[in-house]
């Protein structure tokens, strides 16, 4: 008899009620990606696999109003297909080709990106950079978190027991130029050593807006708000962006491991900011 | 001879023998083993199942260095479902001399320990410590669970260097920690030093290195009715059943192992790896056996490719020529000997690389650590050296101001030169032609359409032989029989690792015999079976089981014309046997069918079955540690040229463009060749760029695919080929081996296209980006300075 | 809401219904491989790195050791030996065979299975099209280039037949 056990609820109701009575016992599993390789390391421990992918609530891409609505249950193959996204959340999308590999893209889910909650994970520096919410269910209310704040350390959310990622939200971005950066040590399944995710507002060669999301770069995958401030309202003139990447170097606090130093990582995302207004500007 | 791509694009195998002038040899032709394979219909080792079949599982340690106090294996024996639990003590002989097949003895200097379960003194992490033999592999995990170890941690040394010196912790029981030692001594370096206008000095690091083959070790074995233990498993190496028998204590004739198609072997399935567990297991419960590795267990477990550290010190003259090297190369031979000195001696004889040098010293030497053990590599203790020496008369030419080509033309080894070990080619040596076409083909370098990439060339030549060691007595085996309906059994105790090596037999014999391939049919790697043919390893096997098979094929071929001469009146030199047909090619009359001579031979009772044997050439085995004379066959040489693009930002290495230039002898069957060369072309791009397995005091850092990083299809250039074909192997029609040469040179050739991009000079490897970045800035920095 | 430790699973494979008790956390991979026997998907890393397991669920290419067999309940699975009658499956493995894309064999299945998938969803991909499919499925023995010369003659012979344009998401047993 296996130490594991599986449920398949039919409805976001019934999945929030055995999470509820399940609390810390239950796991989450949908695109399984993560979860496979990680219970045959034995980092996930005898639970119960609460399998959500027949939920048809979180599934599909919808507009309301402003605001685009990616169902967790998305898979990356799915916003790589999406003219919705491509449109509307183009950094979302320039993710889908450097998202792992296209066999993984096809199982992998926008939510479980989410909820892995890795420093490397490439779906979720996008969302920073659109300034996503998570929309969170549980049994008593949904509420809606900023990207930024769900994230709170490697492998770590706020998403509490009881709750379900139900989707994500942000609001539709026509105007600003999107580019998304990802430096891995190979070209296909590969960690990100540093990503970057940038949108920028232009006028010009003069910036109005601008949100840098990246990766790999500390403990959470991040915002260089210093460098967004620096940025803002100033000519992307050589010196103005030879200052961004002090400024974004010193926001970055990496790790070192087996793939790059720290110092390495630092020294990446500086190359990264430069490449991604380069390619905002061309 | 330069090949041209042909594309026949998907049209069938076109029937064979049409035409009289065209025959097997020299085509482009798929593998008889494509097919299946194709079809997903090929059963690999761990796909085989019996009734009742058991799963098996080893405990390993967790410590690189560490006393074992004591084992309790009492929980894991209650629990229900666990057949056996196996230690060191139920081990009939748990300390043997590894062999490899060898028919002779070579003694204890080029043979090491090799244990079965670890005893008091565990030496890696890793190292196998219990086995298990469970229902399901589900219990078999968790009694490995229920095992208890006592473990007293011992301090270990990890790196070869502090494992040489005096006082250092030793890895074995008694032994001591230095494992072999060679040198090579020609001319006077100090006087050639002397007579040098330019000295290059650097210290080169590579790697540990994995095979990385998708096929992790795997074999089913069980007790037949007649008390045989077979054995069916995924290895280069089926005669390791002697090794078996001595373990479980029972004759060699009652150990049968049946070698599978193997998933990838590169080497890594040269040593035991599975047999000796399954065999004492199989035995114990008297059940069929199961036992795969993990690909995380596969990476701890078994051979590296060895870590060297090499010093060297060449000198050339103003013209540049090269008047002295001095070079000392160490080892890191992790925790057991394993393969390590025949290794080392392959570094040794190569260490000099295909030139012509007056004055050389080469000083090797190989320690152990508590790093995971390391043992054969495609490219076998010739790759390490090669990086150096390359990057060494690249570096030259840059200080001379000379071209890459044109240093290596005017010292490269050529027919009627010596190697420093006093080995003479007597041969063709396409070294020069190698490199010429190889850097012809490469082109102009382009101009960088992005600001922040450099563009760099890079030439690196490298030799190896194939063959093994001729003081090993090589010999190969091939057994051929006609059938009365004209179709053919071959059996040859052949491994087949994906390069060929059975398709390559069937098609020496359709060519000798005239027959299709078709009507072919041929048995391989079972060691009750099959005539032994040796270890598909050391780029042997096309060289001694296709030189046997050769042999075999032309007796029964010189059978059938001496019968068609008395049946046509012929002369049998006048006849020639093609399409199924014994012909007369003057006189088109004079003809019989194949099946005719074959139906007269049986009638009069001549053997229509024959077995070969071919033996390389034979030498004594060394006994000074000062290497002199043949010690190998012969060598193939090649050229690898490849274009880079270095991004300066971030120090990331982009092979662009990718020549492999090598003299194949005779390709026997051209798609299978350029195959070996591509491959291997891929395989070392890795070793050069990506592929590290870092091991920290004795833990792995790299326990999974996730970090030992090889080459998917976005992250390689199309390697073009071009073959040479001099005629001048010792193998079949003139066949040189390619399978491990293939990999040889493109490391440094990668090494040293970076330098001509971005002018620095990688001397630890793999060059990746961090590596590459930091390097230029240090660069920089001096430059500023 | 029923929790249970082990379950029953029925899946549709190559064309065939199999139903056998699973544990809950079983990949779809151990599932065919210990329960089904369907030998021809590999197992070369069992954490997704590899590509040896690739079969098609769900009408795509996935990586069958990454997917939870519970979750392949009710579904319908294709192998390679499965695809033994579909004529472009035959074409690519015909086209393997002939361009000596085939070494040791070990990535063959997955990526043959892989391969399919892209000519039927675009069947005039260029060589990088092509590489970047089959980026999720490693070889270690060809250095790939055969392989992709093998899908792009393939695809080169689809262009002349023009078989259809379009999507095809879906894989049918032809």
């Amino acid at each position: 008899m296996s130490s594991f056990a599986y449920a398949v609820p039919g409805t976001k109701d019934e999945a929030l009620a055995l999470l509820n009575e399940l609390g810390s016992g239950a796991r989450i599993v949908a695109g399984c990606t993560n979860v496979l390789p990680d219970i045959r390391a034995k980092k996930i421990a005898a639970c119960t696999l609460v399998d959500i992918s027949k939920l048809a609530e979180l599934k599909g891409i919808d507009v309301r109003g402003d605001r685009v609505i990616i169902g967790s249950l998305t898979t990356i193959n799915e916003l790589l297909h999406s003219d919705l996204v491509a449109s509307h959340g183009q950094v979302l999308w320039q993710v889908g080709r450097r998202f792992a590999d296209p066999l993984t893209r096809n199982r992998a889910t926008i939510g479980g990106n989410l909820a892995n909650a890795s420093p490397a994970g490439d779906g979720v520096v996008p969302l920073l950079a659109l300034e996503a919410k998570v929309i969170v269910a549980s049994l008593a209310a949904e509420r809606e978190i900023p990207v930024a704040e769900f994230l709170t350390g490697p492998g770590r959310s706020a998403l509490q027991p009881n709750e379900l990622i139900v989707g994500v939200s942000f609001t539709k971005t026509t105007a600003m130029r999107s580019v998304f950066i990802k430096f891995g040590m190979r070209k296909s399944m590969a960690i990100s050593l540093a990503s970057i995710g940038l949108m920028v507002g232009l006028d010009g060669d003069r910036v109005e807006q601008v949100r840098i999301a990246l990766g790999a770069l500390a403990p959470t995958a991040i915002r260089a708000r210093q460098t967004e401030d620096y940025l803002t309202g100033k000519p992307l003139a050589p010196e103005v962006v030879t200052r961004a990447q002090e400024i974004i170097r010193t926001e970055a606090k990496p790790i070192s491991d087996v793939r790059a130093s720290r110092e390495y990582r630092v020294h990446l995302a500086g190359v990264l900011l430069k490449r991604a207004l380069e390619a905002a500007l061309a | 001879m330069e090949t041209t791509v042909v594309d026949e694009g998907l049209t069938k195998i076109d029937a064979c023998h049409k035409a009289q002038e065209t025959t097997i040899i020299g085509k482009r032709r798929p593998k008889i083993d494509a097919w299946p394979k194709a079809k997903g219909t090929t059963i690999y080792a761990d796909d085989f199942t019996m009734p009742g079949m058991l799963h098996a599982k080893v405990l390993r340690s967790k410590y690189p260095a560490a006393m074992i106090l004591a084992i309790d294996t009492g929980k894991a024996e209650a629990l229900p479902g666990v057949h056996a639990v196996l230690t060191c003590k139920d081990v009939p002989n748990n300390n043997l001399r590894a062999k490899f097949g060898q028919s002779t003895d070579v003694g204890s200097n080029f043979e090491g320990l090799y244990r079965v379960l670890a005893e008091s003194k565990v030496r890696f992490m890793g190292e196998a410590v219990a086995l298990v033999a469970a229902e399901s592999l589900k219990i078999a995990e968790e009694a490995l669970d229920l095992i208890k170890v006592d473990y007293e941690p011992l301090p270990g040394v990890f790196d070869p260097i502090e494992a040489l010196k005096p006082g250092a912790y030793r890895v074995g029981e008694s032994e001591s920690n230095v494992v072999s030692r060679f040198k090579v001594r020609k001319g006077d370096v100090e006087a050639g030093f002397a007579a040098a206008d330019v000295i290059v000095e650097n210290t080169y690091r590579v790697p540990f290195g994995d095979h990385a083959y998708l096929e992790p070790e795997s074999g089913v074995a069980w007790v037949d009715e007649d008390e045989v233990i077979n054995i069916r498993v995924s290895t280069q190496v089926i005669e390791h059943f002697r090794t078996v028998a001595e373990v479980v204590g029972l004759p060699q004739n009652r150990i049968r192992v049946i070698g599978t198609w193997l998933g990838g072997g590169f080497g890594g399935k040269e040593d035991i790896t599975v047999e000796s567990f399954l065999a004492l297991l199989t035995l114990k419960t008297g059940r069929p056996v199961k036992l795969t590795y993990t690909r995380e267990e596969s990476l701890l477990a078994h051979g590296k490719r060895h870590p060297y550290i090499m010093k060297y010190k060449t000198g050339a003259t103003r013209d540049g020529r090269l008047v002295a090297l001095e070079a000392e190369l160490i080892s890191d031979a992790g925790a057991y000997t394993y393969l390590t000195p025949w290794i080392l001696l392959y570094s040794t004889v190569n260490a000099a690389g295909p030139y012509n040098i007056p004055n050389v010293k080469v000083d090797t030497v190989s320690a152990l650590t508590n790093n995971p053990f390391t043992s054969a590599n495609r490219g076998f203790g010739a790759v390490q050296p090669n990086v150096a020496y390359e990057s060494q008369i690249d570096e030259l030419a840059r200080v001379l101001g000379m071209g890459p080509l044109t240093i290596r033309q005017k010292n490269c080894l050529r027919q009627g030169d010596s190697l420093a070990t006093n080995f003479k080619f007597d041969r063709y040596v396409a070294v020069a032609e190698a490199a010429e076409k190889a850097w012809q083909a490469l082109g102009p370098v382009p101009e960088s359409q992005d600001k922040n990439i450099r563009i760099g060339h890079g030439l690196a030549v490298g030799m190896m032989s194939y063959g093994r060691l001729t003081f090993l007595h090589d010999s190969s085996r091939c057994f051929i029989k006609l059938e009365l309906d004209g179709s053919v059994v071959v059996r040859c105790g052949v491994q087949d690792l994906g390069g060929g090596q059975a398709s390559t037999l069937c098609e020496i014999v359709s060519e000798e015999l005239g027959i299709p391939l078709e009507k072919i049919k041929i048995y391989i790697a079972d060691t009750a079976l099959t005539p032994l043919a040796g270890t598909t390893t050391a780029t042997r096997m096309l060289y001694m089981s296709g030189n046997a098979t050769l042999k075999t094929a032309r007796e029964l071929k010189q059978r059938l014309l001496t019968k068609a001469e008395a049946m046509l009146g012929a002369r049998a030199a006048d006849l020639q046997i093609a399409n199924e047909c014994i012909v007369n090619p003057v006189d088109p009359e004079q003809q019989i069918t194949l099946k005719e001579a074959i139906d007269a031979c049986a009638t009069d009772g001549i053997e229509l079955f024959y077995e070969g044997q071919f033996n390389a050439p034979f030498t004594e085995v060394p006994t000074s540690e000062i290497i002199s004379g043949p010690t190998f066959a012969d060598f193939t040489f090649g050229c690898h040229a490849v274009e880079v693009a270095v991004d300066v930002d971030t120090g990331a290495v982009d092979v662009r463009k990718l020549i492999a230039c090598f003299d194949v002898g005779k390709a026997i069957n051209v798609l299978n060749v350029e195959g070996q060369l591509e491959g291997g072309a891929i395989y070392n791009m890795g070793y050069a760029l990506t592929e590290d397995l870092i091991v920290e005091k004795g833990y792995l850092k790299t326990p999974s695919f996730s970090e030992y990083l090889i080459a998917t299809s976005v992250d390689v250039p199309d390697v073009e080929t071009i073959m040479i074909e001099s005629g001048a192997g010792l193998g079949p029609y003139g066949a040189k081996g390619v399978g491990e040469p293939a990999d040889n040179s493109i490391a440094p050739a990668i090494l040293n296209a970076i330098c001509d991009a971005v002018g620095v000079r990688i001397t630890t490897m793999p060059a990746t980006p961090e590596r590459v970045f930091w390097a230029m800035q240090e660069q920089q920095q001096k430059s500023r300075q | 809401m029923e929790l249970q430790n082990e379950i029953t699973v029925s899946v549709r494979i190559n064309g065939t219904q199999f139903t056998a008790a699973a544990a809950p956390e079983e990949s779809l991979l151990e599932f065919l491989r210990t329960r089904a026997m369907v030998m021809d998907v590999k197992c070369g890393c069992n954490k997704g790195d590899c590509g040896t397991c690739t079969l098609i669920l769900d009408g795509q290419p996935v990586k069958s050791c990454l997917v939870l067999v519970a979750q392949a309940n009710s579904k319908e699975v294709w192998t390679v030996k499965g695809m033994a009658l579909d004529p472009l499956m035959q074409a690519l493995q015909e086209s393997f065979a002939t361009h000596g894309a085939i070494q040791c064999g070990f990535c063959t299945p997955g990526m043959l299975v892989t391969a399919r998938s892209l000519l039927a969803d675009c069947p005039q991909p260029d060589r990088a099209a092509i590489k970047e499919a089959l980026s999720g499925n490693l070889c270690r023995c060809t250095g790939y280039k055969k392989i992709v010369d093998a899908v792009a003659a393939v695809a080169a012979c689809q262009a002349s037949a023009r078989v259809q344009g379009g999507r095809c998401r879906v894989w049918k047993q032809q």
